[in-house]
């Protein structure tokens, strides 16, 4: 057979997709990933909540991150030397993944100064490049064994101030450029 | 391979509206068109689209691999000098790429002859992958096939293994993005938008208009999220003269299609490729245009042009045709002329899918004139294997 078995669609059977999904309302908080306690104190210029954020974070990663049997489970998901033998204290030993990054969200007065109180969350990086953390409801996508269900989370630990837009698209033609 | 008028789905409207095909009808104009389509033996599909297909992608990507180290190439395709070596870069590192279509002449009859490659921002891939495929179930089920006949469209399956495969090389966040307005070029990326998130790779999507460029000459998204990698189905020459073009080289961002392909979405690869391949049954002759008076039998092509633009063709007859477009001014090919065959007056350009390295499928565009613009109707095709009494008569 020259052609596919099945073509299936995820999106674009449902709805027309919509440009930027993301919420764009004025709600005031700010959330980071961070790699570091010093990426997090750069952006946020909070050394106290960095460092308590971070603390928190590697706490929760070993409870919360996805488990395995054994390590080349746990690797085949998160990548060669991306894992650790942990213990959940009742000495029932297994796998899971390093902590690669943390999620810092904080709520944010009117006049852009943090309030005080913090949620933070582990960051995982899995196989495919992309950033997890642990679900905070139910119904995660990726669930390796035992532990809490990970999200996709479509992020970087990155951030810059945009200075310009528009500076891409005025070549366009009315109908498409595709060829 | 034949052209055979059939009966349309009833219901086809609907079922593009369920699936956001929104671009059948463009201006009033039909673009999806299933009054007929294309029938071809599974030996023309194999053997003349297929193994050239193939063929010709890893003659082009040889072909990147010479003008990379030679500045004379990269004067020829016009590529501007800031941009050279870090397109030579990109392809020392062999940023991955996704996919590229090849436009062929083809009735039949000899070998298909390549046209051109659109490597860097090809489009009618939703209604190739997906739309067409549809349609050759639904045809099948209702009986207005003959049973068993199949389709060269693997391209789905392709995509979302392409994409599976160059995951962990795509830079996060990853973002796709098309020109605003543009209603073809944002179904195309929703589409392939679709099929990264089939792989399992997490996603946004982002007018081209919309990116933004932080002080020290990053790329941003709307978020202020400095963009990982950026699928962009738009011309790169385009973006290297426009005002944020020049931030690219150093911005760190990746992008899909990456750099390199600039050289193969330049009509100028086709005078390269002949020089190398002279005589190759699927090249047309080929040469940069010195200006002048285009003789006989010969078609000029800029290097940039699109869908079908600024072509002019004297043919063999003496006739010549012209079409209008916005690239005027820049350097030009000359390639010699094989006009399209007609088929009830229609006539067919056949698109040849290469997703990741792999031939997969096509897609067919016939416009009522001998150059294929954007005027041009996309028509399904089917593999039917025909009886041998009918071959014979």
């Amino acid at each position: 057979m020259k052609r596919s078995r099945t073509a299936a669609l995820l999106l674009m059977s449902t709805a027309p997709l919509l440009l930027t999904a993301c919420d764009r309302s004025e709600s005031a908080s700010r959330e980071g990933l961070y790699t570091s306690v010093e990426a997090c104190v750069a952006q946020t210029n909070d050394s106290n909540t960095c460092q308590q954020a971070f603390a928190k974070a590697q706490q929760d990663a070993v409870a919360t991150a996805p488990r395995f049997a054994n390590r080349e489970e746990c690797e085949a998901s998160y990548g060669k030397e991306k894992c650790a033998e942990r213990n959940d204290g009742a000495s029932h030993s297994f796998f899971g993944p390093l902590m690669t990054g943390f999620f810092l969200s904080q709520m944010m007065s009117r006049n852009g100064v943090a309030a005080n109180g913090f949620n933070s969350a582990p960051a995982f990086r899995d196989n495919n490049g992309g950033w997890q953390r642990p679900a905070t409801g139910a119904g995660g996508v990726y669930r390796g064994g035992a532990g809490t269900a990970m999200v996709p989370v479509n992020a970087t630990p990155n951030r810059a101030v945009t200075s310009s837009r528009a500076g891409f698209g005025t070549s366009g033609s009315s109908r498409g450029i595709g060829g | 391979m034949r052209r055979v008028a059939t009966a349309e789905r009833p219901d086809w409207r609907a079922k593009a509206a369920a699936c956001g095909f929104g671009f059948h009808t463009i201006d009033d104009a039909p673009y999806w068109d299933e009054s007929a389509y294309y029938a071809f033996s599974l030996r023309e599909i194999e053997n003349d689209i297929e193994a050239p297909s193939e063929e010709l992608h890893a003659m082009a990507l040889d072909m990147v691999e010479r003008i990379v180290g030679s500045e004379q190439h990269m004067q020829q395709l016009a590529i501007p000098e800031p941009y050279r070596d870090w397109i030579a870069q990109s392809w020392r590192e062999r940023q991955p790429h996704l996919y590229g279509r090849m436009d062929f002449a083809y009735d039949g009859t000899g070998p298909a002859k390549l046209y051109e490659l659109n490597y860097d921002t090809p489009t009618s891939l939703f209604e190739a992958a997906f739309f067409q495929w549809q349609w050759l179930e639904d045809q099948l089920a209702r009986g207005r096939l003959p049973a068993g006949s199949d389709q060269f469209n693997s391209i789905y399956e392709s995509l979302v293994e392409a994409f599976g495969t160059i995951a962990r090389g795509i830079a996060r966040p990853f973002h796709f993005a098309a020109v605003r307005d543009s209603v073809e070029d944002q179904g195309t990326v929703a589409y392939l938008r679709d099929c990264a998130l089939q792989a399992g790779i997490d996603c946004g999507a982002l007018a081209i208009e919309d990116i933004g460029i932080s002080a020290d000459g990053r790329f941003t998204d709307l978020d202020d999220q400095v963009i990982g990698c950026l699928f962009k189905l738009y011309p790169l020459e385009d973006m290297f003269r426009e005002s944020f073009g020049q931030h690219l080289p150093h911005s760190g961002l990746q992008l899909i299609e990456p750099p390199w392909k600039a050289l193969l979405s330049n009509k100028g690869i086709l005078p390269l490729l002949w020089d190398a391949h002279h005589g190759h049954p699927n090249l047309l002759p080929a040469e940069f245009d010195a200006g002048g008076e285009l003789p006989r039998g010969w078609v000029r092509k800029p290097l940039h042009s699109r869908e079908g633009a600024n072509i002019a063709m004297h043919l063999d007859d003496g006739r010549e045709l012209r079409t209008d477009g916005p690239y005027r001014d820049g350097p030009c090919i000359r390639q010699a002329c094989h006009p399209l065959t007609g088929f009830d007056g229609h006539y067919p350009l056949i698109g040849s899918w290469v997703v990741g390295d792999r031939a997969c499928g096509i897609g067919i565009r016939e416009d009522s004139s001998l150059v294929t613009q954007d005027s041009a109707r996309f028509v399904p095709h089917a593999i039917v294997e025909e009886a041998r009494g009918v071959l014979m008569a």
